[in-house]
């Protein structure tokens, strides 16, 4: 029972943090229909920026984050403007050919200017563990999952209320018609690259603070795919309800079975879901037509 | 296709022909001398980008066939590569199998586990399918590093080097002959496979899928031929990569390759025969050139920056010429050699 509770706790909040992260590429997936699977590299690039403000250049905390910030918006901008924009209406497969380029793209910036390939953010949050009923939690993974859950209600307000927000979804359910209403798609395109952004990177620095920086966030970016196959690519709240389901499977996948089984849950689950029910939990089934 | 100015059909025969004309007999027989005359003229010291170039084109053959025919996204290249690497590894080294025996059982092996992953293609497509590949690729890593009995996980497995009939092709320059055999063989295959009643269909179900299952096409069956044939162009290639470098473990085949064989493929030409070869033999030419020359004598000259800073310039330029290609040249290198191709014939007159 203690073992239960204790795998639950772990899984909810590790889970967290994948949907979050899955959250980064739902935004992009519901405004311009562009599958980003650049989404590892992006939480990679951030984390050792911000790790080359803080460490390196000892920039005080608060100033680093916000620098970060600033930066998460300038590469989503820029993204969108040099790589994503001139592809507007060609072929699926070149939009996902090209954040592959990307992803490399970003992966070789990295090594580049960071090629030590390991590195340590200092702690941003206490360290002591946390006693829920009988389990311990680490209070970072708290933290982060309250973090998390925190973004995810802004952002589904900001969809549900703001102009921005209901012109993004406007332009995800058609195109043609939203740009009839004179609004600007392309800006809403280049907003929604810079919110996905800013989300993986704080996504990135809350793992990144938790762990250490290094190619595992590249594979947590994938693992985090499995979160958006179950919830389904266009639903927030997919993301918030698949994320911890997976993390609670890979705690008690890695508990039953042991640990390296844990890698592999989260890549098993995306084959299950798509041959099973390829649209996911919350995901809207699309009908073809010729 | 464009036929040769002046070139007349008399039957069938000639009609169908890939080599039409007498320039281009000429020039294929001057291109195969070349190419298998390398051995006498190039520097022993170039032949292993020679025959990394030779194998790759092997799987990247394959890649085209699923992607640029079938139009069903693989980012799990790699990881059919490795299945038909260690097939070959257990069956020629444990098993003691002939090399030719063990290389179509590689190719049929990693086939058959390419149609496993094939099946979601059915239902799913697009973003859906590449996230079930990549899937794929991870899994079947997985396997490979934990199945540790047969695979001995991070020590991984010796392969002896092919032989075929008491003949060890114990160098270089005799693998070179071997490797570009099968390339060759492989490339002729994809190319007539593009033309016959298969590939046909193939183009057919990638440009739209629902319009070519009105059309009387089962389209289960040729996406999941399609990734079947692909696979066992990967597992080949893996096959000849096993004895090729005589060692091999599941590091060798990484997810950055797949995406690699990936952009090759793009930055060749998706669905041209040809595509593949400019593709790899410039990625890979130039990748070679960077890690060999450039990258130490970057790191002599500059040295302001942290060491070991080059080696993110090899993935950094691939991939920034893998975005520049797809925004300005979206069918590749081998579009740009039919227009020269084009052009050429013209000449002096622009029409």
């Amino acid at each position: 029972m203690e073992l239960l509770i204790q795998n639950i706790v772990t899984g909810l909040t590790t889970g967290m943090i994948y949907a979050l992260i899955a959250l980064g590429f739902a935004l992009i997936w519901k405004s311009s229909g562009v599958a980003n699977l650049a989404l590892g590299q992006l939480v990679l690039i951030s984390s050792w920026f911000t790790y080359g403000m803080l460490v390196q250049l000892k920039i005080p905390f608060l100033i680093g984050m916000l620098l970060t910030i600033v930066f998460a918006i300038l590469l989503g901008w820029l993204i969108e403007r040099l790589a994503l924009r001139p592809l507007i209406g060609q072929p699926i497969l070149s939009l996902i050919a090209v954040t592959l380029g990307l992803a490399y793209f970003l992966e070789g910036l990295t090594a580049f200017i960071w090629p030590q390939g390991q590195g340590y953010l200092p702690k941003a949050f206490p360290q002591d563990p946390i006693q829920i009923g009988t389990a311990t939690v680490q209070q970072e993974l708290l933290w982060g999952a309250v973090i998390s859950l925190v973004l995810f209600i802004l952002l589904s307000l900001f969809f549900k209320y703001h102009k921005m927000g209901i012109a993004m979804r406007a332009t995800a359910d058609d195109q043609l018609a939203i740009q009839a209403c004179a609004v600007p798609v392309n800006r809403i395109f280049s907003m929604s690259w810079i919110f996905a952004c800013i989300v993986a990177a704080i996504g990135g620095i809350l793992i990144s603070s938790i762990a250490a920086i290094n190619y595992g966030l590249v594979e947590t970016g994938f693992k985090s795919f499995s979160v958006v196959i179950l919830g389904g690519m266009e639903s927030f709240l997919g993301c918030i309800i698949a994320g911890p389901l997976i993390g609670i499977c890979e705690t008690f996948g890695g508990s039953l079975f042991g640990s390296s089984v844990k890698e592999l849950i989260p890549f098993l689950i995306i084959i299950i879901v798509i041959m099973f029910k390829p649209f996911g939990l919350f995901g809207e089934e699309r009908i073809e037509r010729i | 296709m464009s036929l040769p100015c002046g070139t007349r059909n008399y039957s069938y025969n000639t009609d169908m022909a890939i080599i039409r004309t007498k320039t281009q007999w000429v020039m294929f027989s001057l291109f195969l001398l070349a190419l298998f005359t390398l051995p006498f003229y190039l520097p022993s010291s170039w032949f292993d980008i020679v025959n990394s170039i030779g194998i790759i084109v092997i799987a990247v053959v394959g890649l085209n066939i699923l992607m640029g025919y079938c139009g069903q996204l693989s980012l799990g290249h790699a990881g059919f590569m490795a299945v038909g690497a260690f097939t070959t590894a257990i069956l020629a080294q444990s098993l003691q199998m002939p090399f030719l025996v063990s290389l179509i059982c590689s190719g049929l092996s990693a086939g058959l586990i390419g149609l496993i992953f094939g099946i979601p293609s059915l239902r799913v497509k697009g973003f859906y399918l590449a996230i079930s590949t990549i899937a794929a690729q991870f899994i079947i890593i997985w396997v490979l590093k934990n199945w540790t009995g047969v695979t001995h996980g991070a020590n991984g497995l010796d392969v002896m080097q092919a032989s075929i009939g008491g003949f060890i092709f114990d160098s270089e320059i005799k693998q070179f002959f071997l490797i570009f055999s099968v390339a060759a063989i492989s490339v002729l295959f994809a190319t007539n496979l593009a033309r016959s009643r298969i590939g046909r269909a193939f183009i057919a179900v990638r440009d739209n899928d629902l319009a070519a299952a009105v059309m009387g096409i089962n389209i289960f069956n040729y996406k999941l031929l399609g990734f079947f044939l692909g696979c066992f162009f990967a597992g080949i290639a893996g096959s000849l990569y096993a004895q090729y470098k005589g060692h091999i473990s599941y590091e060798d085949f990484t997810f950055q390759q797949s995406i690699l064989y990936i952009g090759m493929l793009i930055i060749g030409g998706l669905g041209s025969s040809i595509g593949p070869i400019f593709g790899t033999v410039i990625i890979e030419t130039l990748q070679k050139l960077l890690t060999n020359w450039v990258a130490p004598w970057l790191e002599q000259t500059i040295t302001f920056l942290p060491t070991g800073f080059s080696s993110g310039l090899n993935l950094m330029l691939f991939g920034l010429v893998f975005i520049l290609i797809l925004i300005f040249e979206p069918r590749g290198i081998a579009r740009l050699w039919s227009l020269f191709k084009g052009s050429y014939r013209l000449w002096p007159f622009s029409y």
